[in-house]
């Protein structure tokens, strides 16, 4: 249960130890075995037997919007959608975030408990942003062929900074949340989950016509260019 | 993140900037902008046991035209460069170097001492055909830049000389451009080319070409050079020159690019930077 302060009631949705019913993803539990001895347990582990209809992925915007199942029916709705526009070089394979657009729903941003500055909300969704930026086109953890860590500092572990992204547009729908007494949803990590998606996107988007349609982040301009160079075959001639 | 212990000294002549040097032995260094010493300090990758800081030293900032040549104090910095446009290429180079931060501490003279292949100074130096001016302990000599760096950190600077001046032809009726390839605005070049051009009824009556961080020190695409002198500068005249860049180069593969991507856009940046200088040439 939350904390609230003395006279508001705060409801909450039910959190059960198991999926009841309906399963919303992979690793959800959904039976404990107890047993005197971990041999008997293991045993018995064998005997449980599962029956469960997998659903379709839906994977069209569309399609989302219009009946899909929810995956967390009783929290509500936490939604929102982000789209960008990236300049891909051809040539040298450096992208540049040209456009980015944030629209996200934190529900009752002027709730009666603790009204919320709106700017706060904006800031959480730019810095969520950058942080996704950051994974999508510069953030790499590497070693040496020795096992030495080679990104130990800023100068060579690559973070963006305002140079590398656009002036953020942002905006909101307001839905207020069902299972909280304020109205409110989370809003820290909602530019984070949509940046890192809607980027690698984008820049697949631009090189398609290249022949590339996959690539693991981040996209870095070499690795860009190796794409190309990969789908074009060139690199294999010219390796010949 | 802490630099190993140092003595400093401030002097306010440079007789005794050089005194303190012979007297500091080979573990003295000079201070300039200090924004590549530092760093390096603090990493304890150097550790000097003196710095001998040159702030206090008068005459050795800003520029003057004389005599067919910008004379260039080596204490002026970056940032003066750059608003300079009348130094052409010079000024297009220092505008890129870092953030204005640096650019307002880090001086010219500190960069073309401390003989790194990626600062972006060097290789135009090259092109200009610049010429430093260095003074010891014996007294003053000058040094044409295509003999300055000798090897990756290593420049032909004796232990007793202080660099003082740098000495730039002016180059009217050049085009100029520099063409820079980072990941982030911040970063050092993953490649850079720098280029001047000299046109005469649309033929090439000269151009050069300095490659950036694509080898141990700064280089002159001789190649490409020679393949477009004399030619109409079309589009496609630039383009076939430009293949010739990454001849003879053989930049170490590193945690951004292969060797072969950094040759690859040694050709791109190139042509690229031939098309502007080409576009801005007077």
């Amino acid at each position: 249960m939350a904390w609230a302060p003395p006279g508001v009631e705060v409801n909450s949705p039910p959190h059960w130890p198991l999926a009841r019913g309906e399963v919303n993803h992979v690793g959800d539990l959904v039976a404990v075995v107890i047993g005197d001895d971990r041999y008997a347990v293991a045993d018995a582990v064998d005997d449980v037997m599962v029956e469960y209809e997998p659903l379709a992925a839906v994977v069209d915007a569309e399609a989302a919007i219009v009946g899909a199942p929810f995956v967390h029916e009783e929290l509500g709705t936490n939604f929102g959608a982000h789209a960008c526009v990236v300049d891909v070089d051809p040539e040298t394979g450096k992208t540049t975030i040209v456009r980015y657009v944030a629209v996200d729903d934190c529900g009752n941003p002027i709730n009666p408990i603790n009204p919320i500055n709106p700017m706060l909300i904006d800031g959480q969704i730019h810095g969520g942003v950058v942080f996704g930026i950051g994974q999508a086109l510069y953030e790499q953890v590497a070693y040496d062929d020795d096992g030495q860590l080679v990104t130990g500092t800023f100068v060579n572990y690559a973070l963006p900074t305002a140079a590398e992204v656009p002036s953020f547009e942002t905006d909101r729908t307001v839905t207020p949340s069902p299972v909280n007494s304020m109205g409110v949803k989370g809003v820290g990590e909602a530019g984070t989950i949509a940046a890192s998606a809607v980027v690698t996107n984008a820049v697949i988007d631009a090189i398609r016509p290249l022949g590339v349609d996959y690539m693991n982040m981040p996209l870095s301009p070499i690795r860009v260019w190796e794409a190309i160079q990969d789908a074009s075959g060139s690199r294999a001639e010219a390796n010949r | 993140m802490i630099p190993a212990a140092f003595d400093y000294v401030a002097p306010e002549s440079l007789d005794d900037v050089i005194t303190a040097l012979v007297d500091g032995g080979e573990d003295a260094k000079l201070l300039a902008g200090g924004h590549s010493l530092i760093p390096l300090m603090k990493l304890r990758v150097a550790a000097p046991s003196l710095l001998v800081d040159l702030r206090k030293l008068p005459g050795l900032h800003g520029v003057q035209r004389q005599d067919g040549h910008w004379r260039i104090g080596a204490l002026t910095t970056h940032a003066v460069l750059e608003h300079a446009p009348e130094l052409g290429v010079v000024s297009d180079v220092a505008a890129t170097i870092a953030d204005p931060q640096v650019r307002h501490r880090g001086t010219i003279g500190g960069s073309l001492a401390h003989g790194d292949s990626a600062s972006d100074l060097p290789a135009a130096m090259l092109i200009c055909e610049a010429e430093v001016t260095l003074q010891g302990q014996s007294g003053q000599r000058t040094v044409a830049c295509a003999d300055l760096f000798q090897d990756y950190l290593t420049t032909a600077l004796a232990e007793d000389e202080v660099l003082t001046e740098i000495r730039v032809p002016v180059l009217d009726g050049y085009g100029h451009a520099y063409q820079k390839f980072t990941r982030r605005a911040e970063d050092w070049a993953m490649a850079g080319v720098c280029a001047v051009v000299k046109l005469s009824d649309g033929v090439v009556a000269d151009a050069r070409v300095g490659l950036t961080n694509l080898g141990s020190v700064p280089l002159r695409a001789t190649a490409v050079e020679q393949a477009l002198q004399g030619l109409p500068a079309t589009a496609e005249s630039l383009a076939a020159a430009a293949e010739h860049a990454a001849e003879g180069i053989n930049p170490p593969a590193d945690l951004n690019a292969s060797t072969e991507y950094k040759q690859h856009l040694a050709r791109v940046l190139t042509r690229r930077a031939l098309a502007d200088a080409v576009a801005n040439a007077g």
